[in-house]
């Protein structure tokens, strides 16, 4: 599905300096589109969590250079412009062209409420890049999760502005479908800004440089990024090592068994994962969401300096049985695939701890918690309407073999902010009771895993909560003697309705308490010659 | 009182101190003559008002003599330092207790729950400034309205206070939830932990940072208790050391927005000092600048390891009223700079994917750049300097230090062999590659603000800016560079140009309509009346005193605000148009869209109090004819990426520069504390006020 684009002439060789220049001029580009959407977004989850993240591509869908938001909204680029491609014709693409996308199966999304829009870039009429973003709309709520049918208004790669026009018929179309469509409104609006930004400083870029220079650099900085990772691949050990975990989650009865088979040969890596079928709830993850989880973990333990773009993944091949919780197929639901990436994340820590104990951590509290509260405003000018608070909830990080583990953080594919209590009481009805660090919750050990934390939220008004909970029936592993970390759990005041699978209602008055898991340990605790070295 | 008595006849001295990790710069300058005279001595970081004291002693003697009493005549001292800096770096602060509403002892530890990087599972968060065994909690809860949800337990209160003390706690900060919407229980615990705690340093979180967001609040009056007895300790034995020098006024410290307070103001208040240093630099530019007919400039001070950048627009800095400061998030109007890891000492690398980096590691004084020859073999940003020629390549210093250019040259040579480049083109890559680092930095302070670089001239100061100068604005687009006469000490020289300033700020969300008119006025009158009683307490005459003011606003449903200037008169109908309108504007500039249809909001009222002081005038000199023939001392081979070869350069000593003088790159400028870079293709002139003037060919 290669987009048949008119060839540019045969790029100059530029010399490491320009490369480097260039590079460093792209990450300013990216840091530059997510801080402006941020910033004149309105959603709580863009504007205070920072739930976004923003990239560019060149012309064939490669990554160019990813902002340091969310690890995990790379998986919904990486598919993005390629289907984009297959369902356009390149020819047909003109400037202030934007495209709008969101489906796992024909978007190269990951799930439903990552919106994605991604405008072409042009020089002297030619094509030669794309500068795309993400927003994760909290949207979609109180839905059932038994295929994707069940989550929200699926959207394949579509045009949104045609030449610079509104398609208004099609922005109609996706407002009715969304829950709190002036929100929406206002955050694609800040999504387009966005992107704008990006086309500006991109051009101002070739500007300067030469378009052909730019793109030479460009696929210098992907050589470079590849030459980085092997060099650090080729530092572990030759060998395959097995790691399995189970993965306990509020929408499945049984515990869900995962492993995976890591297989490091000079200077490249190979991992094997088993994973049971799909299953009818949110927990499946999309290929593209696998390969995100797998490039963001592998660099981490390899060589955390290594550039953020397609070349890294050239000495990485994932396989995964079609089909599975980790390779799921059309129509499977997607919505809380993030959990699944989260226990990815820490099989691979464990595989690799065996191959290079001192470059991982124990494991991390191994989830993402989220609370998603909703109910429709009962006063005010906007009585009646709907309103959407999401949270997610960091917990412990896995012990380092030469320190604690990191209380309290968002860990592995994600990394959003907390909403600040003053802005949530102002904006909810919703008042926060309680909020901190969960003593004794971090593993044992030489070093103990970090502290999971606990939040308690009290309505005051009557509203539906959707709670994603993990590691309430398991622990996350300890490292070389090291303890577990402690469970995952929630709870509600006496005689509120019990919730079912994690989904429930509070009335006005009502609390409802979340509990994130702790990481675990490393190294087993009393070990003499490690305390006094700490 | 400011200003000193007018001494008649006599000179009056006005006093300016930096005092930094390695030396305390002085600038005198003297009202009635209009003499600058400045001088550097080693800072004594022991105890810093050692140093700076005998600096001041020693440097007016020698300087002024004897015979001219300049203590006695002195009519103003105005003092930069890094003590509260150092204590942030360091984690050498107080020891800190903190009362927090109930449920919220964590969140200091918490703060925003991201982890300190994305990818890197080894780094770690800065440390928390107070042991969790010195967070206590109190019952007591407040509405975002204000209104009390559960009364303060005030015994809460004492038993905490009581404990701290019996833990040796130095400082309180105590931070509520919605204090900057009611601070009746701030107050209230407050006047308990005094009864309890006589003498501790006690700070509240409506007084230090009366804002939105609890956590960055919470880190600020946190970091505010951290440095206050620090900072107190050091005021203290400055003050009697200045008084014994028979000093005749109350000295003054510079913040971090560059106004400068009394000392027992400064005292209180130490987390607004954390830029204290830096920000003087920038303001002695916007004093240059104006003088100079440049209101759009952006500065840049170039050290040995670090350089901060800052954007001036319409002659004033621009103010930031949130920064992260080495890692803490601080709530304060500080000026707008931003700093980046490249100096001259920055050291080139090629990493294991084979690309050159240079920074943010520094070879520091000792090894120090290869060319040192103290041992040292990996290159610096200097070493390529001296390698290019563009630095002597045999002495330095005014001919004080010798350098090896042979040890530079080999080192380069090892790189350029790994690179497979010429060693000439590698030395200019090292160059190439730091530039390109720094305009990184200062499209941060400018783009990403929504300003256009290209509309600016580039001031570069510091004792490496004038050497990158042109290369950076080359890369940046910008066609005019200022290098003033003493860039090494435009820091004191800045704390003898810079006014008394305070900020005050109100925040109180309100749309901006006509039926809000009365409550909008009242808000705004409510920070007005902060910046009127801060005049009386700083004793500032009235024809002295200039306000301003500014109100934060934002579309209904943002949660960041633009701050949009409000013009003198009463707020009415038709000024709420005009708000309206600058805001659209402002909104238009920084993110290229407007939304007519959505309410604005006002959040942050902001009343700004400005003291004017007597300054240091920069004299002018009547220009003189153009040839710089006068200033020729010689001329060097020096190595050029235009022509990629060497080319003989003309050397001029800037001490003999006149105003009028024009000359044609390439060319050097020495100078005891910089040399200046003027490539081919670049003029120069000297202005008026001797300013070295570039202008780049676009």
């Amino acid at each position: 599905m290669s987009p048949t684009v008119s060839p540019l002439p045969d790029p100059p060789l530029p010399d490491p300096i320009t490369v480097e220049v260039i590079g460093a001029a792209l990450s300013s580009i990216v840091e530059e589109t997510g801080e402006a959407l941020v910033r004149a977004s309105y959603s709580t989850n863009i504007k205070e969590r920072r739930d976004c993240s923003t990239a560019l591509f060149d012309r064939t869908g490669r990554t160019l250079c990813q902002a340091e938001h969310i690890p995990v909204h790379l998986g919904s680029f990486l598919d993005f412009i390629p289907m984009l491609m297959a369902a356009h014709d390149a020819g047909g693409l003109r400037p202030g062209d934007v495209f709008i996308g969101n489906d796992a199966y024909r978007g190269g999304g990951t799930h439903l409420p990552d919106i994605v829009l991604a405008e072409p870039i042009f020089v002297d009429d030619t094509l030669i890049a794309w500068t795309v973003n993400l927003a994760h709309h909290a949207d979609f709520v109180d839905r059932a999760h038994a295929h994707i049918y069940q989550e929200g208004l699926r959207i394949p790669p579509i045009r949104l502005y045609r030449g610079g026009e509104l398609q208004k018929d099609v922005l109609d179309l996706i407002l009715l479908n969304c829950q709190v469509p002036r929100e929406r409104l206002s955050d694609l609006r800040a999504q387009m800004a966005a992107n704008r930004v990006g086309v500006q400083r991109f051009q101002d870029l070739c500007a300067r440089y030469g378009a052909a220079t730019v793109l030479a650099a460009s696929e210098a900085l992907l050589d470079y990024a590849e030459r980085k990772m092997r060099a650090g691949l080729a530092a572990l050990p030759d060998g395959s090592w097995r790691f399995e975990d189970v993965f306990d989650n509020l929408d499945s009865d049984q515990p869900v068994p995962l492993a995976v088979t890591v297989t490091t040969s000079g200077e490249d890596i190979r991992l094997d994962f088993d994973a049971p079928p799909q299953v009818r709830s949110g927990i499946n993850m999309t290929r593209t969401a696998l390969l995100a989880t797998v490039y963001y973990i592998v660099k981490s333990v390899v060589d955390p300096s290594v550039l953020p773009n397609a070349g890294l993944a050239r000495p990485i091949t994932v396989t995964a049985p079609e089909g599975s919780i980790l390779n799921c197929s059309h129509p499977a639901a997607v919505n809380g695939r993030v959990q699944t990436c989260q226990r990815v994340a820490d099989l691979i820590l464990g595989a690799l701890a065996q191959a290079a104990p001192h470059r991982v951590t124990a494991c991390t509290n191994s989830t993402c918690t989220v609370a998603q509260f909703s109910g429709t405003r009962s006063s005010g000018p906007d009585a009646g309407s709907y309103w959407v608070y999401l949270e997610t909830i960091g917990g412990g990080g896995g012990a380092r073999p030469d320190a604690d583990g990191l209380d309290g953080i968002h860990v592995h594919a994600t990394n959003t902010s907390n909403l600040p209590i003053e802005a949530l009481e102002l904006e909810y009805p919703l008042i926060l009771e309680r909020y901190e660090l969960v003593d004794g919750s971090g593993g044992t050990g030489r070093f103990r895993g970090g502290m999971g934390m606990r939040r308690v939220y009290r309505a005051t008004g009557d509203c539906l909560v959707h709670v994603d909970v993990s590691r309430n029936l398991s622990r996350s592993w300890g490292l070389f003697g090291g303890g577990e970390g402690g469970h995952g759990a929630f709870s509600t005041s006496p005689g509120a309705e019990p919730f079912v699978q994690g989904a429930g209602r509070l009335r006005a008055g009502e609390w409802l308490e979340i509990v994130t898991p702790g990481g675990g340990g490393y190294g087993a605790p009393g070990d003499a010659a490690a305390e006094a070295s700490r | 009182m400011m200003d000193g008595a007018d001494r008649g006849e006599n000179a009056a001295w006005r006093v300016g101190v930096d005092s930094g990790g390695t030396f305390t710069d002085l600038c005198m300058f003297d009202e009635t003559s209009d003499r600058i005279m400045v001088w550097k001595v080693p800072s004594t970081p022991d105890d810093p008002s050692r140093g700076i004291a005998q600096g001041v002693a020693q440097g007016m003697c020698e300087r002024a003599g004897p015979a001219a009493q300049p203590a006695a005549a002195t009519t103003y001292l105005g003092h930069g330092t890094t003590v509260a800096t150092n204590a942030l770096i360091t984690h050498r602060g107080a020891r800190v207790g903190l009362l927090v509403t109930e449920g919220f002892r964590d969140l200091l530890e918490i703060g925003r729950q991201k982890r300190p990087d994305l990818y890197d599972l080894f780094a770690d968060k800065p440390p928390i400034l107070v042991p969790r065994e010195l967070r206590f909690e109190v019952p007591e809860r407040l509405l975002h309205t204000g209104q009390v949800l559960h009364p303060l337990d005030a015994e809460a209160v004492r038993r905490a206070a009581r404990q701290m003390r019996a833990a040796g706690v130095e400082a309180v900060a105590i931070c509520f939830l919605y204090a900057f919407v009611n601070p009746a229980h701030e107050q209230a615990a407050r006047r308990i932990v005094e009864e309890e705690m006589p003498g501790a340093f006690i700070c509240a979180s409506h007084e230090i940072a009366p804002e939105f967001r609890e956590f960055e609040r919470l880190s600020t009056v946190v970091v505010n208790a951290y440095l206050g007895p620090i900072m107190h300790r050091y005021i203290s034995r400055l003050t009697p050391r200045l008084r014994d020098l028979g000093l005749p006024v109350a000295p003054h410290l510079t913040q971090s927005n560059g106004g400068v307070v009394r000392f027992e103001t400064a005292a209180q208040t130490p987390v607004r000092a954390v830029l204290s240093g830096p920000s003087t630099g920038v303001i002695a530019a916007q004093a240059i600048g104006t003088q100079a007919g440049l209101a759009h400039l952006i500065t840049f001070d170039m050290g040995g390891t670090s350089s901060d950048v800052a954007l001036l627009s319409g002659g004033a800095a621009a103010l930031t009223n949130e920064s992260t400061v080495h890692g803490y998030p601080i709530k304060a109007p500080m000026l707008d700079i931003h700093t980046v890891g490249a100096g001259g000492g920055s050291i080139a690398r090629i990493n294991s994917g084979g690309l050159l980096k240079v920074g943010p590691e520094s070879a520091g004084a000792d090894p120090g750049p290869v060319c040192y020859g103290l041992g040292a073999t990996e290159p610096t940003v200097t070493d390529a300097n001296i390698v290019l020629q563009v630095l002597n390549p045999t002495h330095l210093l005014d001919g004080r230090m010798e350098v090896r250019r042979d040890l530079a040259v080999a080192a380069i040579a090892r790189m350029a062999g790994q690179l497979g480049m010429d060693t000439m083109d590698t030395a200019q890559g090292i160059i190439s590659v730091v530039t390109a680092n720094m305009a990184k930095a200062i499209r941060v302070i400018s783009v990403q603000r929504g300003h256009d670089p290209r509309d600016y001239a580039l001031m570069a100061f510091g004792g490496a800016g004038p050497l990158h100068a042109v290369r950076l604005a080359q890369e940046l687009d910008i066609v005019t560079v200022v290098i003033p006469r003493n860039p090494g000490i435009l820091c004191a020289m800045g704390l003898l140009l810079t006014d008394l300033r305070a900020d005050f700020a109100t925040t109180r969300l309100l749309p901006l309509e006509p039926g809000q008119t009365g409550a909008i006025s009242d808000a705004m009158a409510q920070a007005e009346a902060g910046a009127r009683s801060w005049f009386e307490t700083e004793d500032i005459a009235p024809e002295a005193r200039h306000a301003t003011r500014r109100i934060d606003m934002r579309y209904e449903g943002q949660n960041y605000e633009l701050s949009i200037p409000v013009p003198d008169g009463a707020i009415d109908a038709a000024m709420l148009d005009t708000l309206a309108a600058a805001f659209a504007a402002a909104h238009q500039r920084a993110y290229g869209f407007t939304a007519e249809q959505e309410r604005i909001f006002c959040v942050t009222f902001r009343a700004g109090a400005l003291g004017t002081v007597r300054k240091a005038a920069l004299s002018e000199r009547p220009e003189g004819g153009p040839s710089a023939a006068s200033a020729v001392i010689g001329a060097r081979q020096v190595w050029y990426p235009e022509t990629r070869d060497f080319t003989e350069t003309t050397l001029y000593a800037r001490d003999r520069l006149a105003p009028g003088m024009r000359f044609d790159g390439p060319a050097i400028v020495e100078q005891m504390d910089t040399t200046t870079l003027v490539p081919p293709g670049t003029r120069a002139r000297v202005d008026r006020m001797d300013n070295l003037i570039l202008e780049i060919a676009p």
